[in-house]
């Protein structure tokens, strides 16, 4: 239920309704979008950034968050460590979301023997939260090469064409994999798989599961990968280095199993990083919509090994994460909701962005109104901007909001609040890594026999995804690096060393960095905000 | 710390304790020094890591929910209780012909259901008695139709005195019907025109544009 103080304000809202119902509001033009990134938008928020000193991408901008974790030591005693590989495998996935299942499941199906390490439990990750759809061009005014320069347009065309290329030329067989395998993907009356418009996409081309699409696609994917014997699942085992032997490559991965307190080491002949982004490293005081364990642990790994990365400047804030009640600050609101008519006020009850523009477009105008003062404060003392869902409500139709979106319904109903007839007040919130490890169509990094897959890879978007196609690329890349990771499996993979980091920390000892950051780190510090 | 912060008395994981008014139960885990990560996923209330069981004041029943999304109340008594041992049959739907006919074969424990209910205490609101009536039914659209906002917590399985456990029969059954279903026009002809390469030419026309000439193209695109 909603304070007093609140309630005030969502009367402005529901006073203005009427007259904000058939208004109009033009898109912006490039050049002001431009401006309005420039000036609002945490990407252009010079203070929040640096250039890193050292490693594959000295001299590139990235926040200092990330930064102090790339030019960090681990808190790991390298030499209290038995390298001698307790466990020896052909390919070794790490990451247990999405691409790290797909990935296990691809490189199976080739007759490797496959180990999959994750640091929570198989399937907690961002896939499941994943509500809106996966995007593959299957509608009929639609085409691979619509939805390649859609993908380009949206990331600003920085996102490696050859990337995004192969990504939407291989979405309508990986929807044709998903439906093998038993994803029941939503159908029209014809069967056709149902398709519908988001922002910044010129055809119909979401396809989903109601609203918890990425939820029941791992529902699958978990089913799956329990079937065969070949793939052995490790919970709650952490990586904290990757190993290489004598030439650099890529041999294995030392993993920490936190319930014994215990490192071990894993051989394999191939690895393929998949623990996703970074949004629990909270860029810039941001609340994040992600899961707990996404702490960036793959560019840190991947980076010390001499992995180039691709784009790590430039972060994802999805525009309208929950701002009330405290326990679900961050927690995501769909971009359907936008989609289907949700309009963003102010304090003032007025609107002052288009809703459909692009997600970076979206959140620099929230933080604009609520920097300049148009935002309506919490009890907490958080600020943002209402989401008049009502109004969704009053223009489908009475239960459109129950029927539409259960989920997220319910958890407002949970703590009293009926988003049929109160609005949401939401700011942006931490949602996506754009960039990551450099890639190429194979999933391989710049280091030989490490591959990446999921939102740990970065190239595809450029510096603003597009709705639909993180769930999309998760699964392309995660089979392509899955199968091209099995192949590996006759190569000699060599000494287990940790050479790599030797000669990181010596670089960072002659550079006279010094860091108080220990990294990886695997576990978000938790503030709780009421204290 | 705030003045204005009220405090409640609770009883975590059977330890009385004072904590802060408005955490979740996680949050009055962590501040009250548990380590818990077994039992966290994505703190939405999505994954179904964070299941817990617990009493409040003057309540003589037992009721259960997500970690995350339980806030704490005055004289609330709760433990965690993640991961509760379920039984999934292992099988390879793809090798079955008719896999929704083997439903019993591999999990024979859902015909000894006596709808006793048990099992309704589900955080997303299913009515899980009702879909495993439909499934024994054998109705299993209607099953299917119920199930799919299921996040697997288990909490259902945990309740069930025959020890049958609701959401991975469901899960079978929407596995089941998604392969059963005639595969979907649209994609069918996608395919198709990928694979006799209709787009080629114009792969060949993008791959020679720079990036000016792309950019008219896509602004030329959004116009349609």
């Amino acid at each position: 239920m909603y304070p007093e103080s609140l309630r005030d304000s969502i009367a402005i809202v529901d006073a203005t309704r009427e007259k904000r119902k058939g208004e109009a509001l033009p898109k912006l033009p490039g050049t002001e979008t431009e401006g309005l990134l420039r000036r609002y938008h945490p990407d252009y928020r010079e203070a929040g950034f640096r250039n890193l000193r050292i490693g594959a991408n000295r001299g590139d901008r990235t926040t200092h968050e990330i930064a102090d974790l790339l030019e960090a030591f681990s808190d790991l005693d390298h030499s209290k460590i038995n390298l001698d590989p307790e466990f020896d495998t052909d390919v070794l996935v790490l990451g247990g979301g999405g691409a790290g299942v797909t990935a296990a499941l691809f490189a199976e199906s080739m007759g490797a023997r496959v180990i999959l390490a994750t640091k929570l439990r198989l399937g907690n990750s961002n896939t499941i939260m994943a509500l809106g759809g996966l995007q593959a061009s299957v509608h009929g005014d639609d085409s691979p090469v619509r939805h390649f320069v859609d993908t380009l347009a949206a990331g600003k065309f920085t996102g490696k064409r050859e990337l995004v290329k192969t990504m939407v030329e291989d979405g309508p067989a990986i929807v044709r994999w998903l439906l093998e395998i038993g994803v029941d993907f939503d159908r029209d009356e014809e069967g056709n798989l149902a398709t519908r418009k988001a922002g910044g996409i010129t055809a119909p081309r979401i396809i989903s599961i109601g609203d918890y699409t990425g939820l029941n696609i791992m529902k699958v994917l978990k089913d799956e990968i329990r079937k065969g014997e070949g793939i052995e699942v490790m919970e709650f085992a952490p990586a904290v280095e990757l190993t290489t032997n004598g030439f650099g490559e890529c041999n294995g991965a030392v993993l920490f199993d936190l319930g014994r307190k215990r490192h071990f080491v894993v051989r394999a002949r191939a690895v393929i990083l998949a623990t996703g982004g970074s949004g629990r490293l909270h860029l810039q005081g941001f609340p994040s919509s992600n899961n707990f364990g996404a702490t960036g642990d793959a560019i840190v790994l991947a980076y010390r090994a001499g992995a180039r990365l691709e784009g790590i400047d430039s972060f994802q804030y999805h525009p309208t994460g929950v701002m009330f009640p405290d326990h679900m600050v961050g927690v995501l609101v769909t971009e359907a909701a936008r989609s289907l008519g949700g309009q963003l006020v102010n304090a003032q009850g007025e609107r002052f962005i288009n809703e459909l523009e692009t997600r970076d477009a979206c959140s620099a105008a929230i933080i604009r109104e609520c920097e300049e003062g148009n935002g309506v404060r919490t009890p907490s003392g958080k600020v943002g901007v209402w989401l008049d869902t009502p109004l969704i409500e009053e223009t489908h139709g009475t239960g459109f909001l129950k029927r539409r979106f259960p989920s997220m319904y319910r958890h407002f109903m949970r703590v009293k609040i009926d988003i049929s007839k109160r609005p949401l007040l939401t700011y942006p919130t931490l949602h996506y890594q754009n960039g990551g490890i450099l890639i190429d169509e194979t999933g391989e990094t710049t280091v030989r026999n490490l591959f990446a897959a999921g939102e740990a890879a970065g190239g595809i978007h450029g510096r603003n995804r597009a709705m639909g196609n993180s769930l999309l690329d998760i699964f392309v890349f995660g089979r392509r690096a899955g199968l091209e990771a099995a192949k590996r499996k006759y190569n000699v993979p060599g000494n287990v060393t940790l050479g790599h980091v030797y000669r990181y920390y010596d670089r960072l000892k002659s550079l006279r960095i010094s860091s108080v950051a220990t990294s990886p780190t695997l576990f978000p510090e938790f503030i709780v905000s009421k204290l | 710390m705030k003045n204005s912060t009220k405090f409640i008395i609770v009883e975590l994981e059977g330890r009385k304790i004072r904590i802060p008014q408005g955490l979740t139960v996680i949050e009055a885990l962590w501040d009250t020094g548990y380590d818990v990560k077994r039992g966290i996923g994505c703190l939405s209330g999505l994954c179904g890591a964070c299941t817990v069981a617990f009493i409040e004041k003057g309540s003589t029943k037992v009721k259960f929910g997500l970690g995350c999304q339980k806030v704490a109340e005055e004289g609330l008594n709760v433990i965690m209780m993640p991961c509760f041992p379920s039984r999934a049959a292992r099988y390879a739907m793809e090798a079955m012909a008719h896999p929704l006919e083997e439903l019993g074969a591999h999990y024979p424990e859902l015909y000894t259901c006596n709808d006793c209910g048990a099992c309704n205490v589900c955080p997303e609101w299913i009515n899980v008695a009702g879909v495993m009536k439909f499934a024994k039914d054998g109705d299993y659209e209607a099953a299917a139709s119920r199930v799919t906002d299921c996040i697997m917590c288990g909490l259902c399985a945990s309740r069930c005195p025959r020890s049958i456990a609701p959401q991975y029969v469901a899960l079978y059954i929407q596995r089941a019907l998604a392969r059963e279903r005639p595969f979907p026009p649209n994609l069918a002809k996608r395919l198709a025109q990928v694979e006799s390469l209709a787009y080629e030419t114009e792969w060949s026309r993008i791959a020679a544009m720079g990036d000016d000439e792309l950019k008219a193209l896509c602004a030329a695109m959004e116009g349609l």
